[in-house]
């Protein structure tokens, strides 16, 4: 960076002065991110340029032809309010500790994890049963067009696509693989089940927590969403008792959670099985096992 | 509508939030229908945008006044206004849902992807409509000002939720080039923007100079 003018100017500083941007517009690559939230709980020049291009950014949202949401989502609101509990308050009306708090580690299972407030939403994981969120590069390709409409409807410009898409789908496979991993091999006991299909191909891996299942699949076929679900079920002498419910988005390598955190005991099964069924949600007995397995370790 | 609000009333409108977050603090529901109220078309437009889909835009609406309720201390006032933060929320969440549900998106046609994008919206009555117009004038010119380059890196990132590396891949920029863009399309933004976006500087990247020293690193 010797060379570059700001970084004369700014100290070494003038990159996360860029990170600070991008990580406001949750624009940034994995590991810029990483580097970026070491840094920022202490460094209040970042936190304001957080802030500063919040702002900026909402004024872009004021560019937006007004739009009104169904009456529904008031009443779909009100009755979710009603029926969740706050997190605890860390010290009620004391804001000047919220500052002493962590707000990047990214919380797993705990309700309220401690956190730094920032005046930027914290990261929130998905709720149980739906789809980890895919790595960037996954919608690169497909998004194209999307891009396309976007930038000639704002009537702003036009850019060359240059592309490499062999390159890009080897990155985003390597990219999943790892994010696989990373989020299977969390620490803490898990109980694993190989699951394989009629034909003897091991199509999935359930690993189970107490709390939480998590699926890797590898060779499922990818359901409709709109029509169908696959559904995982903890199989015992009684019978099959449905965990949740997935999708599949690709053949390749995926991972699920499934499983609701306020549930336990998922991991005390001795079997374990995947069916598909019509619907998006799972029957009482599962009607088309696709895969099942026992308990290996 | 803090964020389309004139500067002379940004305070007013600033301490009004103030008051709504306390009051959902202390455990009152009824803040939050207040909230939604306040804040449900700025937020709807932005989500609807990034998604181009109005089910999908009320699930992220839902999701982000209902974290509000949920955890209110996520919010820090010294931080920054509280429109700018829950709808720097909405950003994030539809920027997630959006890089989430592309694979069911691929599935769709490419043409009704461009149609639902190019769909002429419902106009609605807007509270201070005459000043969000003239906010929108002013963003739209402000946009217009900055370098091509520039405005297309931040309209991507922002209003079509790509990555940097996506932004990079469809401009043809290196990726270092597309991080300096996006820095100083904002500085420029927040300048001739100026009261629209916050008014006075905090102190951080845009608001002037590198620090000298980085010492307020």
């Amino acid at each position: 960076m010797s060379g570059d003018p700001r970084a004369r100017r700014g100290g070494d500083h003038a990159l996360f002065d860029e990170l600070a941007v991008g990580w406001a517009l949750h624009s940034l690559e994995p590991e810029d991110e990483a580097l970026f939230v070491r840094h920022l709980p202490d460094c209040a020049r970042c936190a304001r340029t957080v802030s500063e291009t919040s702002e900026v950014m909402a004024a872009l949202a004021a560019d937006l032809p007004a739009a009104e949401p169904s009456a529904q989502l008031g009443d779909r609101l009100r009755a979710a309010v009603e029926r969740t509990e706050q997190v605890p308050l860390p010290a009620p009306d004391d804001t000047s500790d919220l500052a002493e708090l962590d707000d990047f580690d990214e919380p797993v299972d705990e309700p309220a994890p401690p956190r730094r407030a920032t005046g930027f939403p914290h990261y929130e994981h998905v709720s149980a049963a739906s789809v980890p969120t895919p790595t960037p590069w996954r919608r690169l390709l497909p998004s194209l067009l999307v891009a396309a409409a976007v930038v000639v409807i704002l009537a702003l410009g036009t850019w060359n696509v240059m592309l490499s898409e062999a390159r890009t789908s080897a990155e985003s496979a390597a990219q999943q693989q790892s994010e696989v991993l990373h989020r299977v091999l969390q620490p803490g006991q898990a109980t694993i089940a190989r699951l394989a299909d009629e034909a003897g191909h091991e199509v999935a891996t359930v690993v189970a927590r107490p709390e939480s299942v998590q699926v890797v699949t590898d060779g499922l076929a990818v359901n409709d969403r709109t029509q169908s679900v696959y559904v995982v079920w903890g199989m015992r002498d009684s019978g099959a008792v449905p965990i949740g419910t997935f999708d599949v988005d690709r053949a390749q390598m995926d991972l699920s959670t499934v499983g609701s955190s306020d549930e336990s005991g998922l991991d005390g099964y001795p079997a374990y099985a995947i069916s598909l069924e019509r619907g998006r949600s799972a029957p009482p007995v599962p009607s088309d096992v696709v895969a099942r397995g026992q308990v290996t370790s | 509508m803090g964020a389309v609000s004139p500067p002379d009333r940004r305070s007013a409108e600033d301490l009004a939030d103030a008051t709504l977050v306390r009051r959902i603090r202390a455990g009152d529901r009824g803040a939050v229908d207040d909230l939604y109220e306040r804040f449900r078309r700025p937020a709807f437009a932005l989500a609807r945008r990034i998604l181009a889909d109005d089910v999908l835009a009320e699930d992220v609406l839902q999701d982000v006044f209902l974290s509000v309720w949920r955890d209110p201390s996520a919010y820090d006032r010294a931080r920054g206004s509280f429109a700018s933060w829950l709808l720097a929320m909405v950003h994030h969440k539809a920027v997630d849902a959006v890089r989430r549900e592309e694979s069911q998106r691929r599935r769709q046609s490419r043409a009704g992807e461009e149609l639902v994008l190019a769909a002429p919206v419902e106009a609605q009555d807007v509270e201070a409509e005459a000043w969000a117009r003239v906010v929108s004038e002013r963003v739209r010119s402000a946009l217009g000002l900055l370098p091509a380059a520039q405005r297309e890196a931040l309209t991507l990132a922002y209003y079509g939720g790509y990555t940097q590396r996506e932004v990079a891949a469809l401009t043809g920029a290196p990726l270092g080039t597309v991080k300096t863009r996006m820095l100083a399309g904002m500085r420029r933004l927040k300048e001739e923007l100026g009261g629209v976006a916050g008014g006075a500087s905090l102190g951080g990247a845009l608001g002037g100079p590198a620090p000298v020293d980085g010492s307020n690193r």
